[in-house]
């Protein structure tokens, strides 16, 4: 074998490799390039507001949803996830009757969530991953792990800047569940049957928030 | 006991007559002029939803009066040590219908993990009593046929509510049937009796709706319409265990032309 032969034998796989390294650095770069900052500070930021309200034992339930609906008023966007939760029958309600919803799912969502989330209390929030999705959107990936031992649960955030550019929550994917797509099954399905009468939804709000965290 | 032969048979005509009722009543179908309407109707996919909301009913009858208290009573007296050996000597058996279907999905390294915990489990684990596996790198994982299918690019089919079984849509059903073909017991068993794989199924029942007795609750008392909330929950938990967990960040609704105040007639998606 000649050595001008052995050298092209060695350079081409040699070569081959530079190449997919390269491929690999341009592949990287933008993937790097693609975690959002501005996402991530604002979801470390809520997430450990929310755990120290619902791990502050000084405070009853009641005193633990006003901090809790204080907190998504600033960081929920309302309207949008209201209008997404009423699906098909966004054009239904008159602007007194969307005046109304729209705070009775403001109430709601406090409630059910402060119940819901009162397992998390003292519990850690760190995030995984982050991503732009389109110009207005970005996508937060995180995981709760718990300090008892209990598997980590996966939690995404959907996030959606608002008129001044800041970010605001959409929808929350815990274990695989988008919540206001759980919630929007439930409402369409109460307006659905009762002959698409949007009072009928507004009467189960009400009686769900009654009923809820007590 | 003829007291009890005959409410029963009454109840069981009583049940028959609800049943031809709501058979009778299939879900309203939308006007056909009204997209939103029709795109909606689809997405929800329940036809027969009458009928399955019937069943659902019975369903959380039996479960009032039966399942409940009887998961509530082993949640309570069966110590924590205990019903986790149980939950892992049941979960260990399960593995061939894991692996099986990890190979048919080719993926071949969750398949491996499940064979090793099986052979982990079954040997230091003291026949599956114990999960040593899990520590040493091998997490459990689930997977069945009705996951397989979806793989496959099977779509779920309408959604269909059973008693006992609970929501089977076409997929899933299949699915449960082909996986019983992947489980020693129906081989060990074929022809009968039937008494353990029942038992099985029994006692894996309890220690399922023991291990959510709070979380279930909870989700009915916070729900505006809990069959409605039942049936979004089983189908993105579906969708969830056929991604193996990943979320698909691709496929979301948009959102960006979500106007809450205006009200223009509804654009309906591409």
């Amino acid at each position: 074998m000649t050595a001008a032969l052995l050298t092209r034998k060695l350079i081409a796989p040699l070569a081959f490799a530079c190449t997919l390294f390269a491929a690999s650095l341009a592949v990287s770069a933008p993937a790097n390039a693609a975690n959002d900052a501005a996402a991530e500070a604002f979801v470390t930021d809520v997430s450990t507001r929310a755990i120290a309200i619902i791990s502050d034992k000084g405070a009853d339930t009641a005193a633990r949803q006003v901090a809790f609906g204080k907190l998504l008023d600033e960081t929920a966007d309302w309207p949008k996830i209201a209008a997404f939760a009423l699906g098909q029958y966004l054009r239904l309600p008159t602007p007194e009757q969307k005046t109304e919803y729209l705070g009775l799912v403001r109430d709601f969502v406090v409630k059910v969530y402060v119940t819901r989330l009162a397992d998390y209390h003292n519990e850690k929030l760190v995030i995984t991953s982050s991503m732009p999705k389109g110009d207005k959107q970005a996508i937060v990936e995180s995981q709760i792990n718990f300090t008892n031992g209990r598997e980590p649960v996966k939690v995404t955030w959907w996030l959606i800047k608002d008129a001044s550019g800041s970010y605001k929550i959409f929808d929350l994917n815990v274990v695989g569940i988008w919540l206001a797509q759980e919630q929007r099954s439930s409402f369409t399905s109460v307006i659905s049957n009762n002959k698409e009468d949007f009072n009928a939804l507004l009467t189960h709000l009400k009686a769900q928030i009654n009923s809820a965290g007590n | 006991m003829n007291l009890v032969a005959r409410s029963l048979r009454q109840s069981v005509k009583i049940a028959c007559l609800g049943l031809a009722v709501s058979l009778a009543a299939c879900a309203t179908r939308p006007d056909p002029a009204n997209p939103a309407a029709v795109q909606a109707y689809e997405e929800t996919n329940d036809p027969i939803e009458p009928v399955n909301r019937y069943f659902f009913e019975l369903n959380r009858f039996f479960d009032i009066i039966l399942i409940k208290p009887v998961a509530t009573w082993y949640d309570g007296v069966v110590p924590d040590a205990g019903r986790q050996g149980i939950r892992n000597f049941l979960d260990n058996f399960r593995s061939t219908v894991v692996i099986a279907n990890d190979s048919l999905q080719g993926n071949w390294d969750r398949a491996g993990s499940a064979a090793s915990r099986f052979g982990i489990n079954s040997t230091i684990g003291v026949l599956g009593l114990f999960d040593p596996a899990t520590g040493m790198g091998y997490p459990q994982h689930r997977e069945d046929f009705g996951q397989t299918l979806a793989t496959y690019g099977v779509p779920e089919g309408p959604y269909i509510f059973l008693p006992v079984l609970g929501p089977s849509p076409p997929r899933d059903l299949t699915g449960f049937a082909v996986d019983s073909f992947f489980d020693p017991l129906t081989y060990i068993y074929w022809g009968g009796p039937y008494t353990v794989p029942v038992t099985r199924f029994v006692i894996n029942g309890i220690d399922v709706r023991s291990r959510n007795l709070g979380t279930l609750d909870q989700i009915e008392r916070t729900s505006v319409d809990y069959y409605a909330t039942v049936r979004s929950l089983y189908r993105q938990s579906r969708a969830s265990e056929i991604a193996n967990g990943e979320t698909d960040h691709e496929n979301l609704p948009d959102i960006d032309n979500l106007n809450f105040d205006t009200n223009e007639p509804q654009a309906v998606a591409p």
